[in-house]
Formats: structure tokens, C-alpha cells, sequence
């Protein structure tokens, strides 16, 4: 039998010794690995509708209130030969109140005792799909704020680079929260290496009497915390799948209007690789720092 | 076969177990290592498994000297070298088979090949009638033939045991000096640590005396 398979099989028969320690490793490494694919989940779900938003960005320009049509007429003619730029639509002032009206009905009163209308009159621009991710939206957008007749431009990237920043921080706050967590659980997985190490005390003294080569000798609790690792993130994802599939439909439906996605994505195939390669390689590095012990 | 040069064994604070022992041991010998306790003949062993290093002085066997081997070449000379132990040293949740087989499948042998080598050596020490038993259902005769078993079944060099007849009774003590005997008579150099001076008369071989560490006799024995 080759070292392998003789240290899977010792690993397996120290895992079925080992019981409720052996449960409580695979328990605090799926703690972890669930609270990483948790913050994967939300990332993702998070960079989709940020991708979704970017690939339909709009640029709102406000005129001035004493522009005059020829002004106008040349800040569209500028927006018409923009490459980037799919179609171009006048609010009028009376039009922005009147809209304002309309999607806030409640505050109807307060417009109407104004003694003039506060709405500026603006270009609604939408840009050709997936032209809001480069950086000619960013230049155009600058060049209609130093136009004449310009009070001022409104641009979806912006905002949504902040929110793009905010996903990168629920991913490095994840990553820093599974990696705390991951060092617990590899110390636990080592613990309990160690224990099976312990109870095959005999045996790893006659084997090394014997002259078995290091690889049979420390094979086995490589791959006990490989097992455990690969155990416990598969656990995780399995919990994770289960509450997606629970709580993901209907929280979906609530956060999909929300975040303008029709439904909530589960973890890609990379993302469930990297959770559970994550998960092997956690448990076999904390099985062979514990082999070490053995000499 | 073996050599020692002015080999020491220090333990704590300048209590030597060993002092400045200095011994030759030709291949295909049958020497016996004796000696009232804590005259040093188990550290002796030890030092020759190495299970520990020496302080001072230099262990030679086969030609290599033992304190410049590497981990890697330590587990390949210890290959060549069988040992038994008072103690018996089995798993207790193998079976006698798998305890003998279990020094062939650790350095990855071919399953039938172990099988073959293992009933082989099983069947010369008489207990080919246990293969499936565990050592908690054995005599003590049995248990220790089972470790001469296993000490032999990779055809060491040499075979080094510590009191291997020391929880024994007189008439399974000879039982398994004939074992060493039969073992010696194929070529194999065999050491044994023993106090039993009874058994040594009886088997009547080379005998080295120890005490306090250092060498005090070296002789032959008629049987």
C-alpha cells in the first residue's frame, strides 16, 4: 500500500477514535469558512448590482437658470458627437417640478407656496451600455462641468465608486474576520491532531524503530487535518447553500428592488473552489506543523 | 559489525551512564550485554537504535558512524536493525499478523509480498495457529515470540533485545533463546541485554559485563 493511502486510512480510523473532537474541529473551521462565504455572498451580490448599475450610468447636467436656448443647443451638439453618449433628453424646469410632484406627492403643498421654481433645468444623458465603467464617462463628465451654461454635473460613477470601496471593505473586513477565525480553527484541528498523536504514541515509536520513512510517520496527521479542513468547509458551504436556498428567495425578493437585481446570486464555482481549497489547506498546514511534534 | 570508542552517556548533571566504553563486535555474533541494573546495558541499545545520542566517544555499525547520520539515513539504518524489548512494544489494536506485516507495510512493500514474508517468519516462531488473535489474548511466550517475529521479518543485520526474556518464566525464556539462537545461526549478529546469568550459562555464548557504565568483563561462556 503507498504512503498515501496507508496515511488516509490511518486518518480515517484516528477520526472515528477521536468522536466529539474530531466534530468540534470540523465545527469551528465551518464557523469560519461560513462567516468568510457569508461575506463572499454579500460581496458578490453587492459587485453584480454595482456592474449592473455601471453598465446602465446616466450623467445628469444642470443649466444654469439664465442659459439661454443657443447655449443649450451647443452643450446637446457637444453631447451629440460624444461617442460614448446613447441618447440626450431636455427637463425643462416646469417639467422638473412637475416630476418632483409626481414622485413625491406629500410635498405637493411646499412647491406650490414657493414664489418661484427652484428646479434647474437640466440634460439627462444616458451613456452606451458598459461606457459608465471607463474612464471617457469620467472625462466627459468633466468637460460639461467647465462648459458654459453648466451649474453643475451629476454622476452615477461617483457614487458608485464609494459603494465600490465599501465592497472592498465588506471583502478585507471578511477576509481579516475569516482569518482570525480560520487561525482558531487551525489551532483546534491542531489540537486535535495532536490528541490522535498522542493516542498513537506506541505505534509512532515502533514505526520509528522500524525505520518507516517520515512520510508514513507524519502522513497520517496531514492528512486527519486535511479531512477535518476539507469536513468543515464543506459543512460551511453546505449550511450556506441551505440558508440561501431558506432565507435567499424571499430576502431576495425584498433586497432585489432594492439593489435592482431580479433575484440574489449564490457563490460562482471559483469562489465555492477558493472556500474549499481554503478549507484543505487550513486543516493539512495545522496537521503538519502538529506532526511536527513527532520525533 | 559494531564498534564503540570511548563512548559516554551523560544524563543530567554529570551522571554517566555510560563511561568511556570501548567494545567490538564482529558480524554473525551472539553476544550477551550484562550487567546489575542501571549498569547501562539498555542505554547501550538505545545508543546502537539510535533512540539517543552519545555525549562522547563514537558508535560505528557497519561501517558508518552513527552520530553523522541524517534523519532520513537514521530511519534507513534502523531497516537493517531488529529489536525486542521486555515490554513486548505491540499495538494493542493490531492483530498478531498485522503487528508483524505492519513493519513490512510502513516501508511500502507490495501487499502480497508482506503476506508471503509475514506468515513465513510467524510460522518459524510457531504461531502461524495465532495470526488473528491480539496481544491482550496472548501468553507472554507468544506476545515476545510475536516480537522476535516482527524484529525479524525485514532480515535485519542485526538484532538488538533488552531483556527480552525479563517477564517471562525460565522454561519461555529458553524457548525464546533458542529463537535468538536459530536467528544468529543465519548469519545475523544478535545482541542481548540480559541479568539472567542462568540463561546465559545455559545458551553459553560471548558475554560483555558492564557495571557503573564502564566495561568490567569480556569473555566467552560454555554452555
Amino acid at each position: 500500500m503507498s504512503g498515501l493511502g496507508y496515511a488516509f486510512e490511518e486518518a480515517r480510523g484516528s477520526l472515528r477514535r477521536g468522536g466529539r473532537s474530531a466534530l468540534i474541529s470540523v465545527g469551528t473551521i465551518a464557523i469560519a469558512f461560513l462567516t468568510l462565504g457569508g461575506f463572499l455572498l454579500v460581496s458578490v451580490n453587492l459587485q453584480r448590482a454595482i456592474d449592473r448599475w455601471l453598465q446602465s450610468a446616466e450623467v445628469s447636467v444642470y443649466l444654469v437658470d439664465d442659459a439661454d436656448e443657443g447655449g443649450r443647443e451647443a452643450i446637446e451638439e457637444f453631447l451629440a458627437a460624444q461617442p460614448i453618449v446613447a441618447a440626450v433628453e431636455y427637463i425643462s424646469k416646469d417639467r422638473a417640478i412637475e416630476r418632483f410632484r409626481a414622485d413625491f406627492p406629500e410635498l405637493t403643498d411646499v412647491t406650490t407656496s414657493l414664489s418661484e421654481n427652484p428646479f434647474p433645468a437640466s440634460l439627462e444623458v444616458r451613456l452606451r451600455t458598459g461606457a459608465g465603467a471607463g474612464e471617457d464617462a469620467d472625462r466627459l463628465a468633466k468637460d460639461l462641468a467647465d462648459r458654459e451654461g453648466v451649474a453643475d454635473v451629476r454622476y452615477d460613477r461617483r457614487w458608485l465608486a464609494r459603494l465600490q470601496t465599501l465592497v472592498t471593505g465588506v471583502r478585507v473586513a471578511g477576509s481579516i474576520a475569516a482569518g482570525v477565525l480560520m487561525l482558531g480553527a487551525a489551532f483546534t484541528v491542531g489540537a486535535v491532531v495532536r490528541l490522535s498523536i498522542h493516542a498513537r504514541r506506541d505505534e509512532l515509536d515502533i514505526m520509528q524503530l522500524v525505520g518507516a520513512p517520515f512520510s508514513f510517520i507524519r502522513g497520517p496527521s496531514v492528512a486527519e487535518g486535511l479531512l477535518l479542513g476539507g469536513a468543515g468547509a464543506t459543512l460551511a458551504l453546505t449550511v450556506l447553500a441551505g440558508m440561501y436556498v431558506m432565507f435567499g428567495q424571499g430576502l431576495g425578493a425584498g433586497l432585489a428592488g432594492i439593489i435592482g437585481s431580479d433575484q440574489l446570486h449564490f457563490l460562482g464555482a471559483r469562489d465555492v473552489l477558493v472556500v474549499l481549497a481554503g478549507g484543505l489547506a487550513v486543516g493539512a498546514a495545522a496537521g503538519g506543523l502538529a506532526s511536527r511534534a513527532i520525533r | 559489525m559494531i564498534e564503540t570508542r570511548a563512548l559516554g552517556k551523560m544524563y543530567g548533571r554529570g551522571l554517566y551512564a555510560l563511561r568511556d566504553l570501548t567494545l567490538k563486535i564482529e558480524k554473525g555474533e551472539f553476544v550477551f550485554l550484562t550487567g546489575p541494573s542501571g549498569a547501562g546495558k539498555s542505554t547501550l541499545l538505545r545508543l546502537l537504535l539510535l533512540q539517543e545520542r552519545p555525549t562522547d566517544g563514537e558508535v560505528i555499525v557497519g561501517g558508518r558512524n552513527l552520530a553523522a547520520l541524517s534523519p532520513t539515513e537514521v530511519q534507513a539504518y534502523r531497516r537493517t536493525v531488529g529489536f525486542v524489548f521486555q515490554d513486548f512494544k505491540l499495538i494493542a489494536r493490531k492483530t498478531v499478523f498485522e503487528n508483524v506485516s505492519f513493519a513490512l507495510r510502513v516501508l511500502g512493500q507490495p501487499v502480497e509480498q508482506q503476506r508471503r514474508r509475514t506468515y513465513q517468519v510467524l510460522k518459524w516462531v510457531g504461531l502461524q495457529h495465532r495470526l488473528n488473535a491480539f496481544p491482550a489474548e496472548l501468553s507472554g511466550g507468544e506476545q515476545q515470540r510475536v516480537a522476535v517475529a516482527r524484529a525479524l521479518v525485514n532480515e535485519p543485520h542485526l538484532v538488538l533485545a533488552d531483556e527480552p526474556t525479563g517477564n517471562l518464566d525460565p522454561d519461555l525464556s529458553l524457548e525464546i533463546m533458542n529463537l535468538f539462537r536459530g536467528i544468529n545461526a543465519s548469519g545475523t549478529t544478535v545482541l542481548v541485554a540480559t541479568h539472567d546469568r542462568e540463561l546465559i550459562k545455559w545458551v553459553g555464548r560471548r558475554v560483555v559485563q558492564l557495571e557503573h557504565g564502564r566495561l568490567s568483563g569480556d569473555g566467552e561462556t560454555a554452555p
